[in-house]
């Protein structure tokens, strides 16, 4: 205790690293995101109604997607055998309008395929009423259902998600992590991302 | 406050010649220049420090969209590194209260980042992550620049994750916050130890009886609440008696871990009142409750006042119910406020002789 009660590390030295490891860490978040825009596959989403309709969130909308919802029929492999916080690898393929859509999804991994892209969801809550059967549908996220809009510009966006004539575009790395690349309103892109 | 106290009776002791006006001065000197001593000016500084901080949050979370995004980013760095630098170098000028406040705004910007990048990238979900390193990134700040300010910074984040943990979470089994919560509370209760900033200890402490709460609520049988009683006892003991191999390290950190651990004990049979059922059951447990009260009145009463009036409470809140419980459907609303009074009276001659006898036990141990 005797040496701890006197030991300190010079304040300015404390200073430079304190400041050096949290500029680390933010920088290390914001290349992380970087590095999925530039490098990440492309895919195209629709978006579907959220309810409440008219709720303004404030300064982001909420998105919700087709690919939230997973029916039992296109998952794969095995099921969870108690309920608990589960993640799922979701296949998504293009369709014939641009849009894809998920064809596969499995709680455990999928191999790559040409043509497809892994999607990974957040941890959700996997509730079955009888153990070891998949309920008629799960419904997952993916880190994909925010988008930040500066004051008031939210309400255009939320009333064409509504209508269904928001799509969004997303970049998705290797891993399955998805990144917003840009919104696509009425056909017309709006909000592209930039890198930094 | 405990300075206004140390005044008046200073003066006191000046006029009575007990003590000459210098020495009296010089004492109350020493308080004053203490770190961890009240002080308007630091209390106010905070505050400032805190306002400001506040203000840059809610900057972004406005999301300013008229300055470029980039620039943002790195103006919210700038200002990290500005806040430490200058706390860096207030305290190598010996101003440790001013450097406190800009600590405290490099830590805040620091969380204020996180959620800037957050937005930048529209990150949805996870908020978990998001708190557990702006956790760290404050107990990290609090370590190197051995800031009881941040500390208490980090305290507050705890609770901020477990908060964030609980909501995301909806069974006990998904959540980290079984082990997170004694985990953050031990890296607190290291952090006020090597720090010296004893009074955010108690957020530690409350962290740890806020986990017992999560896990009672999980579980809410009379088996949990019986393991965290008896849990308290242990702890209680451990803490309080002087043979204990503990004794001496809880001692060091002041009336505290008695008081809480004692604290749990309690709040683990107040919750078994309303477990039991049985007639039976329930005497035996306000008969467990008053020796619980006096025990705690005996082992510690004399070094340690927070248990003692907790002890005292105690005493009397479960005499009252267990009078309420047995006599009181016999004789009537007005014959029990009777009874309920003369108990009370006694309970406070009790009370008077238990502390004269303290009292004198002090002025014996003293002389």
């Amino acid at each position: 205790m005797s040496i701890l009660s006197s030991f300190r590390i010079p304040p300015i030295a404390a200073a430079i690293i304190a400041a050096s490891l949290q500029t680390a860490v933010l920088g290390y978040m914001v290349e992380g995101r970087a590095s999925i825009l530039r490098n990440g596959a492309d895919i195209r989403l629709k978006t579907l109604p959220v309810d409440p309709r008219d709720l303004l969130r404030g300064d982001y909308v909420i998105l919700s997607y087709a690919i939230s919802t997973i029916p039992k029929s296109i998952v794969t492999g095995e099921v969870p055998k108690v309920n608990g916080r589960e993640r799922l690898v979701v296949r998504l393929k293009p369709g014939a309008d641009g849009l894809w859509t998920a064809t596969e999804a499995s709680f455990g991994t999928l191999a790559p395929e040409e043509g497809s892209v892994l999607l990974r969801t957040q941890p959700f809550d996997y509730y079955s009423v009888t153990d070891g059967v998949l309920p008629d549908s799960l419904f997952v996220s993916y880190g994909l259902e925010r988008y930040y809009v500066p004051e008031g510009e939210g309400k255009v966006l939320e009333d064409a998600r509504n209508q269904e004539e928001l799509e969004v575009e997303a970049r998705v790395s290797k891993d399955g992590t998805p990144q917003i690349a840009r919104l696509i309103l009425r056909g017309e892109p709006v909000y592209d991302e930039p890198l930094y | 406050m405990y300075r206004g106290r140390l005044e008046r009776d200073l003066k006191l002791w000046a006029q009575q010649g007990l003590l000459d006006a210098p020495t009296a001065d010089r004492l109350l000197k020493e308080y004053d220049s203490r770190e961890s001593s009240f002080s308007l000016g630091r209390v106010l500084m905070m505050i400032a420090a805190l306002l400001m901080s506040a203000a840059v949050l809610l900057l972004i979370a406005a999301n300013w969209e008229a300055i470029p995004r980039l620039v943002r980013v790195v103006g919210i760095v700038a200002l990290i590194w500005g806040a430490y630098l200058t706390g860096g170098l207030l305290i190598q000028r010996g101003a440790p209260r001013l450097a406190a406040a800009f600590l405290a705004v490099g830590t805040v910007s620091f969380g204020g980042a996180i959620a800037l990048i957050g937005q930048m990238y529209h990150f949805s979900g996870d908020a978990l992550q998001a708190m557990l390193v702006w956790f760290a990134g404050a107990v990290i700040a609090a370590a190197l620049f051995r800031s009881g300010a941040v500390t208490a910074i980090a305290g507050f984040l705890a609770f901020a994750v477990a908060w964030t943990d609980w909501n995301e979470a909806y069974r006990a089994s998904d959540t980290m916050l079984l082990w997170l919560m004694p985990l953050m509370a031990v890296i607190i209760i290291l952090l006020v130890r090597y720090t010296d900033a004893g009074r955010v200890r108690h957020i530690a402490y409350l962290l740890l009886v806020a986990w017992l709460a999560f896990i009672y609520g999980e579980h809410d049988t009379p088996t949990t609440a019986i393991i965290i009683a008896s849990l308290g006892a242990l702890a209680y003991l451990l803490a309080a008696l002087p043979q204990s191999p503990l004794h001496a390290l809880a001692r060091n950190a002041g009336a505290a871990p008695a008081f809480y651990s004692y604290l749990v004990l309690l709040l683990g049979l107040l919750v078994l009142h309303s477990e039991f059922d049985a007639v039976g059951d329930r005497l035996m447990l306000g008969v467990i409750t008053l020796f619980v009260a006096i025990g705690g009145i005996v082992f510690s009463g004399k070094e340690n006042g927070a248990v003692r009036y907790l002890g005292y409470a105690t005493f009397a809140a479960e005499t009252l119910y267990l009078a309420s419980e047995t006599i009181g459907s016999i004789i009537g609303t007005s014959g029990f406020f009777l009874i309920s009074g003369l108990v009370v009276a006694l309970i406070a001659w009790a009370v008077i002789v238990v502390e004269r006898r303290f009292s004198k036990a002090e002025t014996k141990a003293e002389a």
